[in-house]
């Protein structure tokens, strides 16, 4: 075994015996991660998942004799989980596109030139570094009905006042455009690097091709920005999931306002002040299935060009 | 197709505090149906000549026609021009038969029924209609060099506009792709403005060539005209390979002089150089006649003799032998003078060897004189009668 991995070799199964070899050797090095890993990540996605195959409500023992998917079906038959699920997709869907809509503009703007690009760059992708809890206070006081800035601003056009916050039809927009202005910031950095790498010759060509400003970034720059796209996106949605933090900052409890109510938060109240830790449980893996749904395309798509 | 007449044309780029001047008042016709190679050394305002001439950059002084409209301030969509570049600029998420509708769809109002049998058409003209449906990545270099010259002939524009575009090639295909480009030139007969550092590039395929250096005009003549004809010493220097070898000297009496060689002038040179003291002496490798020395082995000094006594004959010695196959490229060096080399070409099958001492024969037909100042020429090599009368510029 020692001269495994010499060419003159006698011994037979050369190159098993060197992949063993190696594997042993290395073993000290990925296996305590991957252990670690496999418990506390995977393991206690299992066990969650099975929790939500029991009945268990509290933080006392679990009862696992009786396994059911009882949970899930609750869940679908619950007004307030179907709300729950609309309000997340909402807001996956609507702040995402926003986010992207936003930031491929703004990098646009930033590509073509603009002097001090550099300081807008910072400026776009400051908000970014903040925390949910500092965003969340801030875009409370912004919203303040008497004296918030939106309100004022509105009110001097000649505008009446809204309750941003405390209006159940308002609240989802005025969370989702909070969150849009923290992250579109992202989404134009993604965007920007996509674009600087964009050859000057495509833009020429298209040019001379006869491409007018508009049909130049429809049909040849924009279809070009696709891996950005999906990369900035996939980012976006996982941040949209976790939405939680900025929705919990908003009333500092477990219950979001009225007509905010997402999966992540619904999740957290089930298990912690309504004490239904199964319910949560499953909800918890619908959530994470939603999750894998967004990224398992995305690895795929990285996968297939051969970038993972 | 159209004539291209540039009018007195200057661009500036304004580089904060001073402004450089890429092209400086250049003005030059280019005929219906012409192929004309612009040529000249990195930075000497080709590629910024043609990039005005497509409405890719601005033009600061002067006017571009095309036809009998000015095209100063058309944008580029609005030129008619078609444009190859060198890294051919293919749309990298279209296939390639999108890429050759694109330019159709973009400046025309042709319906998809009739850009198909177009495009299909182009597609067969150059070889390529297998690859229609391919992506550029799919292509290799030469494939994305026809596919990019497509492109442009698909649209059938008045002027085409080339940017090195066979610089990306290796060199057995790029000299295939020059004949095929210029005979496609020809059939098609569509005016072309071609850019080339390439001195080769440009005397095999311009009808006409322009050289241009540091922003400046030197000059448009045929490539012939240009080779044996030189407006200036520049010219000189950069059409022909190996260049041209090139002496300082000055006049005294009928004489040229410089340190290594004296070389005397007839009456009729003499007059050429009559207004100015320093001149440039060019001849070209291809004239220089070398005499070997080794018949003065055997009959010693006395064939040696009879060698120099020639007054256009210099005694020289061979540094360095660079065989081509076809020619031997003969570097050389006056004896006793190191420092002043110059080259010569011969017969392939001729052999020196280094260190060999060889008379150099520069015949007075060949030499060009060149004014020591301005570089401008004062005599170029005598070709037949009708051309030595025809004056260039």
């Amino acid at each position: 075994m020692t001269d495994g991995g010499s060419a003159v070799s006698t011994d037979e199964p050369t190159l098993l015996s060197n992949v063993s070899d190696e594997f042993l050797g290395s073993l000290l090095f990925w296996l305590p991660p991957f252990l670690l890993m496999g418990f506390f990540v995977y393991g206690a996605i299992g066990w969650n998942f099975v929790i939500s195959l029991t009945e268990t409500s509290g933080f006392g023992g679990v009862d696992y004799s009786q396994l059911d998917i009882e949970q899930y079906t609750r869940a679908f038959g619950d007004p307030t989980f179907i709300n729950a699920t609309t309000n997340t997709f909402v807001l996956l869907i609507t702040f995402t596109a926003v986010c992207l809509a936003i930031g491929l503009l703004l990098a646009i703007m930033m590509d073509r030139k603009l002097r001090f690009d550099n300081g807008f760059r910072t400026i776009y992708l400051l908000p970014m570094s903040l925390s949910f809890v500092v965003t969340a206070q801030f875009w409370l006081w912004m919203y303040n009905y008497d004296n918030g800035l939106i309100n004022i601003i509105i009110s001097s056009l000649g505008f009446s006042k809204y309750q941003w916050i405390s209006n159940p039809d308002l609240v989802l927009s005025a969370v989702i455009f909070a969150l849009v202005w923290q992250f579109s910031g992202y989404a134009m950095v993604v965007y920007l690097a996509g674009l600087r790498a964009i050859p000057q010759e495509q833009y020429e060509a298209a040019r001379t091709d006869g491409a007018n400003t508009l049909r130049l970034y429809q049909r040849v720059i924009i279809p070009q920005l696709k891996g950005a796209t999906i990369s900035a996106s996939v980012v976006l949605m996982v941040f949209a999931l976790k939405a939680f933090d900025f929705l919990y900052s908003l009333t500092g409890s477990y219950i979001p306002p009225k007509g905010s109510d997402i999966l992540a938060t619904m999740m957290v109240r089930q298990a912690f002040r309504i004490n239904n830790q199964a319910y949560a449980a499953a909800i918890g893996i619908m959530l994470f299935a939603l999750a894998l749904a967004i990224i398992t395309p995305y690895l795929t798509y990285q996968h297939r060009r051969g970038e993972l | 197709m159209s004539t291209l007449k540039l009018d007195h044309v200057t661009k500036a780029f304004d580089d904060g505090s001073e402004d450089i001047i890429a092209v400086d008042d250049l003005s030059m016709t280019i005929d219906d149906g012409e192929f004309l190679v612009l040529v000249g050394p990195s930075g000497c305002g080709k590629s910024t000549t043609l990039r005005m001439l497509a409405g890719l950059e601005t033009i600061t002084a002067g006017e571009i026609h095309l036809g009998d409209r000015v095209i100063n301030d058309v944008k580029p969509k609005d030129r008619d021009v078609a444009m190859v570049f060198q890294s051919y600029a293919l749309y990298p998420h279209m296939t390639v038969r999108e890429n050759m509708n694109f330019g159709l769809e973009e400046s025309t109002t042709l319906s998809d029924e009739e850009i198909r049998p177009l495009v299909t058409e182009t597609a067969e003209m150059l070889g390529i209609d297998e690859l229609l449906d391919r992506t550029p990545d799919e292509l290799s270099g030469g494939q994305q060099q026809r596919v990019a010259l497509g492109r442009a002939i698909v649209r059938d524009p008045e002027v085409f506009l080339m940017d090195e575009p066979l610089s990306n090639l290796d060199a057995k295909l790029r000299s295939d792709m020059r004949t095929e480009l210029q005979q496609l030139q020809g059939e098609l007969g569509t005016t072309t403005v071609y850019v080339t550092h390439d001195q080769t590039e440009a005397m095999t395929m311009g009808d006409r060539i322009a050289i241009l250096n540091d922003g400046v005009l030197q000059q448009v003549a045929t490539p012939l005209e240009a080779y044996h004809r030189p407006a200036n010493r520049f010219v000189a220097g950069f059409i022909g390979d190996p260049s041209m070898n090139f002496f300082e000297m000055t006049v005294q009496d009928d004489r040229l002089v410089t340190e290594q060689f004296t070389y005397p002038l007839t009456r009729k040179l003499r007059d050429a150089v009559d207004d100015v003291s320093q001149v440039t002496f060019g001849v070209r490798p291809e004239s220089i006649e070398l005499t070997q020395a080794t018949a003065a082995i055997d009959h010693e000094s006395v064939e040696f003799i009879a060698e120099v006594s020639d007054e256009h004959s210099f005694e020289t010695i061979v540094d360095v032998v660079e065989p081509m196959g076809n020619e031997n490229t003969i570097h050389l060096s006056f004896s006793g003078a190191d420092d002043a080399t110059f080259v010569a070409t011969i017969d392939g099958e001729r052999e020196l060897t280094p260190g060999q001492t060889v008379v150099a024969h520069i015949p007075e037909s060949e030499i060009h004189l060149f004014d020591g100042e301005t570089g401008l020429a004062v005599h170029n090599r005598l070709r037949d009668e009708s051309e030595a009368t025809e004056s260039t510029m």
